[in-house]
């Protein structure tokens, strides 16, 4: 029946999740023209740090059982600590490779950590229940929507606006934008190249914690492989969004996110299997119409 | 002890000799040019001095601390900045943001206020345009900008290279009295990349000579500016603004 404001919200809140991933990549691309494809193992990361390992199929929890107000900061912790530790010890030691010596690094690390949760949580998905209640249906606007994809929207929004105000207010963010823009040049004037590239793991790694907490409770499972499909998605959105940018980044999720849900939505019944041939035709054809990205900035020159 | 030591410095790129052999040293407030035809190895010189570049031989020295080795970020911890060639200004960062990048190793952070403020006094436009997008200012605004930001993290000794490269030459002329006024203020150690070795002689300051990578001459600018051996160093190709 009302279909119309059911599809804004399935769009927003995928579109959310999709933007978050995305930021995650955007801005590590951003500081060392890495593409991190180890970023979706980050996300089941910190989906299987909620549940006590065990090969089982219906998971137990042990961070999950934590009250939000401590899971959520543990969580966020977390996935900043895998990010920033993967920097110490793998990404560090090829940061003046070429960029797919370090892409095809960021694939190995990938591999490791997923066959690591492999080992101890088996390939089983697993029922995870972490705040069921926000799956109930509020009414809004004569639709029905569960009440996590409004969190979700808000989520996303809070995420967006603070890291924005984090990039444009603080000394770090000002020297992450800098080198963003021209590394050495920034290196020239005092700025450490360390604490730049480490601020900008933990803040992709604490994305990945939310992206993990917002898959985990919408699916209610933890599954090994499902950091690979949204790191696909998030992927395409950062080069869609123009690699690099933040905003393109953002602007390009929820471009996803709303192409998928109308496609979803409007796509004839016995076509729908197909929704992602669809989906991935529009990526294409965005491809060929503007290579650098639809929000390409000025000033980067992607060397990937 | 001299400000800034070189000696039998080397640097290259893969197999590519940029530079061999460099030896000279620079005294505490001293002007010295550096010039040379292109490719001469100028901007390489400034780049091993300030980290970008490593050396393959050889050892560089600020107030005697040896630098080969160290990172650009620790070098400029040391009170030496580069004004690069292409002025390289970060043009998706306003102005005012552009000066304060290098301003997080300063330990006094009660003055970068007034430095600001100061910058602003030696380049008015920037102090109007102070929150406009830096890729937006003109090339002449853009090389007061890379000076000014340079500024900005208190230096003892700054690089600049080329800093009259694409500009008018009145402006120019603005650009080399501000350098100046800056150097008497602050008694600041300058030296700086110029290709036109008039316009050295007429700033005034010792020149050292590079041809092919290595010194072929240091002495006054002036002198320098009338001598065969500067025809020579060009190969007769005169590559001076003024000939041009
Ligand atoms: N990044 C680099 N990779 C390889 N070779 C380089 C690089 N930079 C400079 N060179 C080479 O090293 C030599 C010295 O170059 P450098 O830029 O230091 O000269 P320069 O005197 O500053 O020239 P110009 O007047 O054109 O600025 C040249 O032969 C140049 O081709
Ligand atoms: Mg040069």
């Amino acid at each position: 029946m009302n279909a119309i404001p059911q599809l804004l919200f399935d769009a927003l809140s995928l579109g959310g999740i999709y933007a978050m991933a995305a930021l995650g990549i955007a801005l590590i691309f951003g500081v060392m023209k890495l593409v991190n494809f180890a970023h979706g193992e980050y996300i089941a990361f910190c989906v299987f740090a909620l549940i006590v390992p065990s090969t089982d199929a219906v998971a137990v929890m042990f961070l999950g059982k934590a009250p939000a107000i401590l899971l959520i900061p543990m969580l966020l912790l977390i996935g900043a600590v895998v990010a920033v530790a993967s920097e110490f010890f793998v990404f560090r030691h090829v940061r003046n490779a070429t960029p797919v010596a370090m892409m095809i690094s960021s694939f190995a690390l990938g591999f490791v950590i997923q066959n690591t949760l492999l080992l101890i949580y088996s390939s089983r998905p697993k029922a995870v229940s972490l705040w069921p209640e926000l799956n109930q249906p509020v009414s809004i606007i004569g639709a029905s929507i569960p009440l996590l994809q409004i969190i979700v929207i808000f989520t996303t929004l809070l995420v967006v606006v603070t890291l924005a105000l984090l990039l444009k207010r603080t000394r770090i963010g000002l020297e992450m934008r800098a080198a963003a823009e021209n590394f050495t040049m920034a290196r020239l004037l005092g700025v450490r190249a360390n604490v730049v590239i480490t601020g900008a793991f933990a803040l992709s790694g604490a994305l990945a914690a939310a992206v993990a907490l917002i898959m985990v409770t919408q699916t209610g499972v933890a599954d090994i492989r499902m950091g690979g499909q949204i790191m696909l998605v998030a992927f395409i959105a950062t080069v869609i969004g123009g690699l690099g940018s933040l905003p393109g980044a953002v602007a390009a999720g929820f471009l996803i996110g709303a192409a998928s849900v109308i496609l979803q939505g409007f796509l004839p019944l016995e076509a729908r299997p197909f929704r992602d041939a669809f989906l991935y035709t529009l990526v294409i054809v965005s491809l060929l119409l503007r290579p650098d990205g639809l929000f390409a900035p000025r000033s980067t020159k992607p060397r990937v | 002890m001299s400000k800034l030591g070189i000696f039998d410095v080397a640097v290259r790129y893969g197999k590519v000799p940029a530079l061999s052999d460099v030896s000279f040293t620079v005294e505490e407030g001293e002007r010295l040019f550096i010039s040379g035809p292109n490719g001469a190895g100028k901007s390489s010189l400034l780049k091993a001095i300030c980290g970008a570049a490593p050396t393959s031989h050889g050892r560089i020295e600020v107030d005697g601390d040896v630098l080969n080795g160290r990172s650009p970020e620790a070098i400029a911890r040391l009170g030496l900045t580069m004004v690069p060639e292409g002025r390289e200004i970060f043009g998706t960062l306003t102005v005012e943001e552009n000066l304060r990048v290098g301003t997080g190793i300063r330990r006094d952070k009660a003055a970068i206020e007034t430095d600001i403020e100061g910058v602003y006094e030696s380049f008015p436009i920037l102090g109007e345009r102070r929150h406009a997008n830096a890729g937006a200012l003109s090339g002449g605004q853009q090389q007061m900008l890379a000076i000014g930001r340079g500024l900005m993290t208190n230096p003892k000794l700054m690089l600049v290279d080329e800093p009259s490269l694409g500009l008018a030459p009145n402006i120019v002329d603005q650009v080399y009295e501000t350098l100046v006024n800056l150097q008497d203020d602050r008694g600041l150690t300058l030296i700086i990349v110029e290709q036109s070795s008039a316009r050295a002689a007429r700033v005034g300051g010792r020149m050292v000579l590079l041809r092919g990578g290595t010194v072929v001459g240091d002495g006054d600018a002036a002198k320098f500016a009338e001598s065969d051996l500067l025809k020579e160093a060009y190969f007769g190709q005169d590559q001076s603004e003024e000939a041009t």
